[in-house]
């Protein structure tokens, strides 16, 4: 019966199309508020060449989050840095029953509100060589100083330099670090 | 043919959406009104959200109705929803030999499950913040713990890769609860049920007394587990979710959000960020506005972070805020001197004083 074949297809073409609204969506604001007050130039458009943390973000759904309006301070680490990690390490975050592992990982690396380098700086000097700092993932980092650079140490003590600071976006600012930051 | 070709969508859509099966459409049946009306307390926000159009009531009746259809059908298969449920009681163990607390259970339930009223401080290493309430008798500690947290992941790596360990040895889903890790009540049969007398004087404190605002529709209450919006005119909770924001933890894009706590529960100060009733819901939970998509019940995205720590006038400042953080486009007006700080958090703008590192001020609400 034809019929049959018209239902099934249209059936399928639902299913594909439910489908697809999942998997593709687009991490921009939905309200002309939250959009209006991310700004054009946000985090998430901002990640260049750290393809790395991008699909990370992407993974995690986190996308949505450096797209909105924030603002957060994001310490992106390099894709160089996520080579650094153990072998199978993010092969094994990047999985699907990864993402909850992966989604406290990445915002370990999200503080809130807009943290220029000269603010940790200041805090760091005015904190007799230390600033801890809160994140997201309700850990906290600690902030010194290796000569000009900034340090940041996670709870095991892994240190991450930063590399490239204050690149300044819409919706908060990134820095640069060489090292991918584990909570403890 | 086109009618076929409709019914046919429609039949699909009930598969690959199975919230809206069954009782699709039509606000719920007799026992969905209580969740339907919930929803259109749109957390107790009406006032200030008067955006609601008819296509959007008949949205969230929807909603309201056919999750519970949808829940009961699964039946096995709710393992993982109970799993999530059971997560968020894990609060209620670790704390309770240090605290001078007096619970108060409620019995009206019969699922063994109580609401507790807890009155005492907790003894705990990692206690950040004590609040009083408006009385200034119900002292309670807002997330005390985060490095205590049951669930915290610890991941590590041996020559297999990465491995994973939880905190008190509970695997995900079963929190530890006293002699072992146990699985605590449903938290959906406090639905309907009558605020406890011995919640009636726990208001909110902290942040979540911002983010949770009473309104001449539903004023909020809480425990150690849930804050409760009750309904002013009948005295019944008429949604519930945790509050607990436990350190490295979300929910995963992808699961479902679960359904005991699918009510607009955005605080106050994102409403208009992320408002119901749109293509997507907007559910806060465990540090996050989550993106859900409403065919399907998914978690879609992440739209949003939140500390959760608790910033509140006359309160320390917390930990972790010794740096400036103020957004690029308040830093003409606050900024750091001599005599004040300016701290950002959770969208709003507090004021500190240097020497006594005390909250003196909300400043500003960003959004």
């Amino acid at each position: 019966m034809p019929l049959n074949k018209y239902t099934a297809s249209a059936a399928l073409a639902v299913l594909l199309f439910a489908g697809a609204c999942d998997k593709g969506a687009d991490p921009a604001p939905k309200s002309e508020a939250a959009k209006e007050a991310a700004g054009d130039a946000t985090i998430a458009s901002g990640l260049g060449d750290a393809t790395k943390f991008a699909a990370a973000a992407k993974q995690s759904g986190l996308d949505a989050t450096l797209a909105g309006p924030g603002p957060y301070t994001v310490l992106v680490p390099t894709d160089a840095a996520f080579d650094k990690m153990p072998a199978g390490a993010l092969d094994t975050l990047m999985k699907p029953e990864g993402r909850a592992e992966l989604t406290g990982i990445l915002t370990y690396h999200i503080l809130p509100g807009a943290m220029l380098a000269a603010d940790i700086a200041k805090a760091i000097d005015a904190g007799n060589g230390k600033a801890v700092l809160a994140t997201m993932a309700g850990g906290t980092l600690t902030a010194t100083r290796e000569g000009d650079t900034i340090v940041i140490a996670d709870g095991a003590g892994t240190k991450a330099r930063i590399l490239g600071a204050d690149e300044k976006k819409s919706n908060g600012v990134i820095h640069r670090i060489d090292a991918v930051l584990m909570p403890s | 043919m086109l009618k076929w070709m409709l019914a046919a969508g429609a039949a699909a859509l009930a598969i690959t959406a199975p919230v809206a099966a069954q009782k699709g459409g039509h606000g719920g049946g007799k026992e969905h009104g209580q969740q339907a009306k919930a929803q259109k307390g749109g957390g107790g926000q009406k006032a200030d959200r008067g955006n609601r159009g008819g296509g959007q009531k008949a949205d969230r009746g929807n909603r309201g109705g056919s999750q519970k259809a949808e829940r009961s059908a699964r039946g096995g298969g709710n393992d993982r929803m109970k799993a999530r449920r059971q997560q968020f009681v894990q609060r209620d163990d670790h704390p309770s030999k240090g605290r001078g607390k007096s619970n108060v259970s409620h019995e009206d339930r019969g699922q063994g499950q109580a609401i507790k009223a807890d009155r005492g401080n907790r003894g705990n290493d990692n206690v950040r913040m004590v609040q009083g309430n408006d009385r200034n008798r119900d002292v309670r500690v807002v997330r005390s713990d985060r490095d205590r947290d049951g669930f915290r992941f610890v991941p590590s790596w041996n020559d297999r890769g990465m491995v994973r360990g939880f905190a008190d040895g509970c695997p995900p889903g079963l929190a530890k609860k006293g002699n072992g890790c146990m699985p605590p009540g449903l938290a959906k049969d406090i639905v309907g049920t009558r605020l406890p007398a011995a919640l009636v004087g726990n208001m909110l404190a902290g942040p979540y007394r911002s983010w949770y605002r009473d309104n001449d529709d539903y004023f909020y209450r809480w425990d150690d587990d849930y804050i409760y919006r009750v309904d002013r005119g009948d005295g019944l909770i008429n949604a519930l979710f945790p509050y607990s924001n436990r350190d490295y933890y979300y929910y995963p894009v992808g699961m479902q959000y679960p359904d005991y706590y699918n009510y607009y529960n955005v605080p106050y100060q994102y409403q208009s960020y992320y408002p119901d009733g749109g293509d997507y819901w907007y559910r806060y939970g465990d540090g996050a506005i989550y993106q859900v998509n409403p065919s399907n019940g998914m978690i879609s995205g992440i739209a949003a972070l939140l500390t959760g720590d608790p910033f509140a006038v006359g309160q320390p400042l917390p930990m972790g805020y010794s740096t400036y953080n103020v957004p690029f486009d308040y830093r003409d007006r606050y900024y750091d001197t001599a005599d004040n700080w300016y701290r950002y958090n959770d969208g709003y703008i507090y004021r500190v004083d240097p020497t006594t590192q005390l909250i003196t001020a909300v400043i500003n609400a960003l959004v």
